[in-house]
């Protein structure tokens, strides 16, 4: 089984012209946790992850203190909204190169990559480059557990 | 000049040049500059290798390391957020009480441990209690940064200058307490009366969530209580070994290294992650920095500043001491206050030995050297740690917010402690 077989090739993306708010939108439609951004060829120009629009609602500092178990109510960063004007930004200020996988590619492979770089969905790529398709952790997963399964039965 | 000073002091003056532009860092500057000074010596044959290495003060790089390893075992016990933590709770959300308390908990601490660790681990927490309750981080963070170097300039191990000062001139812990300490408070007091006032619009917010401040649980950051407490009574030890330095005949660093000793022995840590906690890039610096200012006083450079100083003397003895506070603050601000002061140290030596009364030139050296940082953003490392914690919130602490807010405490110190200085020169001169 490679990547292609359990990927899903139904891949929602956002154009390069679209603001942050707009992004949002989208995921919160589709709650997907990955867009590819296109350009006006539909050629993907990099991604935008869930946890980067995050980023904007829980500033980093977060990772500054060690450990947080002495909070027990995050208090006024619960409620702080990003300004408006922020949201309206176009969607390339946050977006991220693309880090693909190629649809070939063995599901090991790809899992490991996504462990490496802290990943969860990888957009996948045909032999020309081309965005075929997107795999998620779970997705990959559930493929190698059926695996099992199929082998008792056997 | 001859050859020998001219070269010297340009190996010297490009260094410090190199270092306020901080292309490159520090550490390297230094090393490279050791470097060339001692094949400069061996050439033109003013400065040998033993000399070099007798120029290398061990009793402040004892102090710094001793003290150093008592850092690093207390640093992950989680000791440093507890304070900052508590300060929180104590403040009941109250902007301006928490700049009190935690600028004062901060400024504690750095009297007797490095402030840089103390600002890197107090700092964090801050910005997390600022966001908790919705109120600009700026003024606590800028405050914890000025108000620790501030009060760190008040005892022999608060801060580096103070101990290079401290083994140069054989000036014990106690005389810090004695000569510097009443006029660091006074220094301390206006620091955060005028932060209180230049911050007022900001102070004035009326915090969104007290109620989770309320909820906070200093305990629960305190990770490793049983060590914090270990480490907590070593120092407290040295601490008082300190104020009897001078009746037990023995060196600071002895103190501050037998207390690292008893340290490691009672907690036992992982010796080799705490040894990485130490700064051995700020070790090297000064090791090198001898180097370099041991070659420069070889050289002639320095005897050169002796005479100009000496020919100028129909300026009063207090208003030379004034002028040196001042010079020594400006020089702060902008470039790192060590190779200052290890430079400044040689000079003030020299014109001692031609009889002329120093003892009041060490305290202005202090004084200049400890308050000249806080005018500018890169005044100390401090004041960078804050400001560079500070871009990830969403007020962060611009080189332009600092020079508004920052420089007129400054300004308002460096008065202050002259004032006092003229005040207290009979004093010193005793």
């Amino acid at each position: 089984m490679v990547i292609r077989d359990c990927m899903k090739s139904k891949v929602f993306s956002i154009p390069a012209t679209a603001s942050i708010l707009d992004a949002a939108t989208v995921f919160v439609e589709r709650h997907v946790g990955i867009l590819p951004v296109v350009d006006e060829n539909g050629k993907p120009v990099g991604v935008i992850r869930m946890g980067d629009l995050l980023t904007l609602e829980l500033p980093d500092f977060v990772h500054l203190v060690q450990d947080l178990d002495f909070v027990h109510d995050f208090g006024a960063v619960e409620t702080t909204r990003p300004n408006r004007r922020l949201l309206l930004q176009p969607v390339t200020t946050l977006m991220k190169p693309i880090q693909a996988i190629e649809e070939t590619s063995g599901l090991l492979r790809a899992y490991a990559r996504m462990l490496q770089d802290n990943l969860y969905d990888l957009p996948v790529v045909d032999a020309s480059g081309k965005l075929v398709g997107i795999v998620s952790r779970v997705d990959i997963g559930a493929a190698v557990l059926s695996l099992w399964s199929a082998k008792e039965k056997k | 000049m001859n050859l020998a000073a001219l070269l010297a002091a340009a190996i010297f003056l490009v260094s410090l040049a190199l270092i306020f532009t901080e292309k490159l860092h520090r550490t390297i500057v230094g090393v490279a500059g050791a470097a060339l000074m001692v094949l400069l010596g061996r050439l033109l044959g003013f400065y040998s290798e033993s000399d070099a290495i007798a120029a290398i003060d061990f009793n402040t790089l004892g102090l710094l390391l001793g003290m150093m390893i008592l850092v690093a075992l207390l640093e992950p016990t989680g000791f440093f957020q507890y304070l900052a933590v508590w300060a929180g709770r104590m403040s009941k959300g109250k902007p301006v009480r928490l700049l009190i308390l935690l600028g004062t908990v901060t400024t504690l601490v750095s009297m007797f441990l490095d402030n840089v660790t103390t600002v890197v681990l107090i700092a964090p927490v801050t910005i997390l209690i600022s966001e908790i309750l919705g109120i600009n981080p700026a003024p606590l963070l800028m405050a914890e940064a000025i108000l620790s170097d501030t009060g760190g300039v008040a005892t022999l191990v608060g801060d580096p200058p103070n101990m290079l000062i401290g083994s140069a001139a054989g000036l014990s812990f106690l005389d810090f307490i004695i000569y510097a300490m009443p006029i660091v408070l006074a220094a301390w007091f206006i620091a955060l009366f005028l932060l209180r006032f230049l911050f007022r619009r900001e102070l004035a917010v009326r915090p969104k969530k007290i109620s989770a401040v309320m909820k906070l649980e200093p305990a629960q950051a305190l990770n490793d209580r049983k060590t914090a407490i270990r480490v907590l009574v070593v120092l407290g030890a040295a601490i008082l070994f300190f104020f009897v330095e001078h009746l037990l005949e023995v060196s600071p660093a002895f103190i501050a290294l037998s207390a690292a000793a008893l340290a490691l022995v009672w907690v036992r840590p992982d010796v080799k992650k705490t040894l990485e906690r130490i700064e051995w890039s700020v070790l090297v610096f000064f090791a090198a920095l001898f180097v370099m200012v041991g070659g420069l006083q070889a050289s002639g450079a320095l005897t050169s500043v002796i005479r100009l100083i000496e020919s100028v003397d129909q300026l009063p003895p207090v208003l030379f001491g004034v002028l040196m506070i001042w010079l020594v603050a400006a020089l702060s601000a902008v470039v790192d206050n060590v190779p200052i002061t290890i430079a400044i140290i040689p000079v003030i030596l020299g014109l001692g030995a031609d009889g002329i009364p120093t003892a009041p030139l060490w305290w202005a050296l202090a004084f200049g050297a400890g308050f000249g940082g806080n005018g500018t953003i890169i005044g100390s490392t401090a004041n960078i740690v804050v400001a560079t914690l500070s871009e990830k919130t969403h007020a962060p602490i611009t080189s332009k917010l600092w020079n508004k807010r920052g420089l007129p405490v400054m300004l308002a110190t460096c008065a202050a402690a002259s004032l006092l200085y003229i005040l207290a020169y009979p004093l010193y001169l005793r």
